[in-house]
């Protein structure tokens, strides 16, 4: 029972995660119709925006969250600007290679410039456990959480309460209706994207605190489990992208936990097969392309 | 037979055999992220019968692209019904399932790599291999088949409205090219000696379709120019070793802005199978 | 008299296909103008031109507001909807995933958000069906309420002219009547309408002027009583073209 907690209490943390970067990939692909495979590198920069943040500036945990946010999406607002926004309307797979080819720049360039491997990552936040009796958490686990829970929090209020967010959804349907009604698409692409990167970077420093280090070629590892993410469960609806997260890093835990880390992460890829072997447009539904 | 440049000319041969594989496939509008997985599985197969069978090497490698040709036609009937493009890189789970499976087989090394293959691939046979690959894909290209597949791939809907069954179609596309990357995949283990696990995963898939994108996915000899130009660049640039890689994204992010269909766009000025084709037909109905 | 929206010698190809060849048209301010026309004539494709949503190769899209005239051409279409044109898609186009009052909401995303909320109330008065049906998923409406709120979404930011395409297709006969006595309605208090329609019984009974489109031409025009006794316009009736 206590091994049942533990690993439910561990999966719900690594799936928040992954669902701050699916969401991040379903916000641009949505608008966009676009996988955006700079993505998991824009995370990856977040985090070592952190993690230079808190060397030499400031190590106050909200100062370092800040400086990764605005570092990923500083990242963001170039590439919409300078690649994905030239690309719109074309084959959205050249714009996948686009973006793939600014991702390969981005692990390279941080590789580069700081270091190919895997650095540590300055304990900003002390890893002390702590002992809730049937389980124990870490205070780095918690402010994973909490993280997590508020990007989350934030996308679902944008998209269903502010009027860009609104608009944001009306153009992920229909982008030319959209565009007839006043919304500037290339606005809210531009929006959407930056929303996702910044995101995306705070949530990589609460992974770069959970396991005290930082790697620059760690977005592939994150970046796929998200992107499996949102095929499994279609664009249609935002929560349902963040419910497969939620339960794909629950599964996985309960696989580490009862059976073996080794098949761990083959459930993602079998329940995407399975998953869209049944319901070709994804769980929960896609708009057509 | 090259010196020091051997090990790239025989890379260079394999990866624009692997992307006339995915050219292949890619002909009826699906997309394989799978490639290193399938080729992974060629190579295992092969390296299984010459090391512990002793198999000769000719008849190991064809049994290379028998094992691909019936992943690849699995793969495809498994998604056929998942139409939009985007959806197919659904074929990266295919891959990576079989990459888990890879893991844990000790009989093939498990993650310690399948290892002690016969060194039996050199140039020629690699070439041997890539033509005999350009051959296939080239008459397959001109065959009703081959037309039926790009129907398929610029519409689906119409093609199957005039006749074409798209399941057929998607078969055969997706296990001619499976066999192709099975047989280059058995050819690259007898050279490196080595099957690796790690090597099978969705990223070195991506690869090959960031080659065939490149070069330009319509025409063949378009993605046979992305493998060989993408393939030579890194070692080109190696004056800036600490750069190189972020120079190659660059350069495929630039390639890609201004040359949105790649580096041979779907109508071709110059020289393509297609067109000439079309060509001759017409100067013999002229005639 | 200056016209409100001035189409001349448009040119739209999609791909190497020519979709209008040299379409000159004129709307004036507070009429219905009725373009008919059979399946593939170009009729949408005029409607998207005007909202910037074609590749125009050749002519000019101009549209008078109080103090100038604007070059359509230059615009991007959301600068377009600012100058008073809205839009009543083929086929509605609604937000089917969002609900009847956020696509409401929409058709106000670039007004004055109080005048919005005012304009949402108007209509729900004009259509109680959508008052009862406001929280569902408009999606989930029957065609012809999808085609009230496809209405009521154009008329929120109290335009100047409303570009409605194929308002009749795929409804109820009666529900058809009940969308053209709107259409009446919505011109008498002064928007200006430009009406697409295959129905062109219909359409020519509560319109004031009309052309007639033949793959990619203007091949007649005239008032809608004129035009209604041509042979050309009668084949249409018969529905031979379609």
């Amino acid at each position: 029972m206590n091994l049942f907690l533990q690993q439910l209490l561990n999966g719900v943390i690594i799936g928040s995660t992954y669902a701050v970067i699916a969401i991040g990939f379903a916000l641009v692909f949505t608008v966009l119709r676009v996988i955006n495979f700079a993505h998991p590198d824009i995370f990856m920069v977040g985090m070592f925006g952190g993690l230079l943040c808190a060397k030499y500036v400031s190590s106050n945990f909200f100062v370092v969250a800040a400086a990764s946010a605005l570092s990923a999406g500083l990242v963001g607002l170039i590439l919409e600007r300078a690649v994905l926004r030239p690309l719109r309307g074309r084959d959205a797979l050249m714009t996948l290679i686009a973006t793939l080819g600014v991702g390969i720049m981005l692990e390279n360039g941080v590789a580069a410039l700081i270091s190919p491997d895997v650095v540590a990552f300055p304990p900003v936040i002390s890893r002390q456990p702590i002992d809730l009796g049937a389980v124990s958490v870490s205070k780095p686990q918690i402010v994973n959480l909490i993280v997590s829970l508020i990007s989350l929090a934030i996308v679902s209020y944008y998209v269903r309460l502010t009027p860009y967010g609104r608009a944001t959804r009306a153009v992920a349907e229909r982008p030319d209706v959209a565009a007839a009604f006043g919304v500037n698409v290339s606005r809210v692409s531009q929006v959407a994207v930056t929303l996702a990167s910044m995101l995306a970077g705070c949530a990589a420093v609460s992974v770069g605190l959970l396991y005290g280090n930082a790697w620059a070629f760690i977005g592939l590892a994150y970046g796929i489990k998200g992107f499996i993410c949102i095929l499994i469960a279609g664009n249609r609806y935002f929560e349902g992208v963040m419910l497969v997260a939620l339960a794909l890093g629950i599964l996985e835990a309960l696989i580490t936990g009862y059976l073996s880390s080794t098949y761990r992460d083959a459930i993602a890829f079998l329940l995407l097969i399975a998953v869209l072997y049944v319901r070709p447009n994804g769980l929960f539904g896609s708009y057509s392309t | 037979m090259f010196g020091q440049w051997e090990s790239l000319v025989i890379f260079t041969l394999l990866n624009v055999m692997l992307t006339v594989g995915v050219y292949v496939t890619a002909m009826s509008g699906q997309l394989s992220l799978a490639t290193a997985a399938i080729a992974g599985l060629g190579g295992y197969a092969a390296a299984i019968l010459t090391r512990n069978f002793g198999w000769p090497f000719v008849p190991a490698i064809l049994v290379g692209a028998v094992v691909g040709a019936f992943v690849g036609a699995f793969i495809a009937a498994v998604t056929l019904r998942m139409r939009d493009f985007i959806l197919k890189l659904t074929t990266l789970a295919f891959g990576e399932m079989i990459a888990v499976v890879a893991f844990n087989i000790d009989y093939i090394g498990g993650a310690n790599s399948f290892t002690g293959i016969p060194a039996y691939t050199g140039f020629w046979s690699c070439l041997i291999g890539l033509l005999i690959a350009t051959y296939l894909a080239w008459r397959f290209d001109g065959s009703r088949l081959g037309f039926a597949s790009r129907a398929v791939r610029d519409d689906v809907v119409a093609a199957a409205a005039t006749g074409i069954s798209v399941l057929q179609v998607r078969v055969v596309t997706f296990a001619l090219g499976a066999a192709i990357c099975g047989a280059a995949g058995a050819l690259q283990a007898h050279y490196m000696l080595i099957v690796s696990p790690q090597e099978l995963g969705f990223f070195v898939s991506l690869n090959f379709i960031i080659f065939l994108l490149f070069g330009g996915m319509y025409v063949l000899w378009g993605a046979m120019l992305g493998a060989t130009v993408l393939t030579i660049l890194p070692e080109l640039m190696r004056f800036t070793t600490e750069y190189r890689h972020v120079l190659f994204g660059l350069v495929i992010t630039v390639v890609v802005l201004f040359r949105p269909q790649g580096l041979i766009p779907r109508i071709p000025t110059g020289v393509s199978g297609r067109f000439s084709r079309v060509g001759k037909t017409a100067r013999q109905q002229a005639q | 008299m200056t016209p409100l929206l001035a189409i001349s010698d448009l040119h739209v190809a999609y791909k190497a296909v020519p979709a209008l060849s040299g379409v000159s048209i004129e709307l004036f301010e507070g009429e219905i103008l009725v373009i008919l026309g059979a399946n593939g004539a170009g009729k949408t494709t005029i409607v998207k031109s005007i909202l910037g949503l074609t590749n125009i190769q050749r002519g000019s899209v101009s549209l008078r507001t109080d103090d100038a005239s604007h070059d359509l051409r230059k615009l991007q279409t959301h600068q377009i909807h600012r100058l008073g044109v809205t839009w009543v898609p083929e086929g509605r186009q609604l937000w089917g995933a969002m609900t009847v009052l956020d696509n409401l909401k929409m058709g106000g995303f670039a007004s004055d958000p109080t005048e919005t909320r005012q304009r949402i109330e108007e209509m729900l008065d004009w259509f109680p069906r959508l008052r009862e049906r406001q929280d569902q998923l408009a999606g989930s409406l029957s065609g012809g309420e999808q085609q009230m709120v496809a209405l009521a979404r154009a008329l929120i930011a109290r335009p100047k002219l409303i570009l409605m395409d194929e308002l009749s297709l795929g409804l109820a006969p009666l529900v058809v009547a009940e969308v053209f006595q709107l259409v009446k309605k919505v011109n008498s208090l002064g928007v200006s309408v430009l009406l697409v329609e295959q129905n062109a019984r219909q359409a020519l009974r509560i319109a004031t002027r009309a052309y007639l489109l033949e793959v990619g031409h203007v091949v007649e025009s005239g008032p809608a009583a004129e035009l209604a006794n041509k042979q050309s316009v009668q084949d249409i009736f018969l529905g031979g073209h379609s």
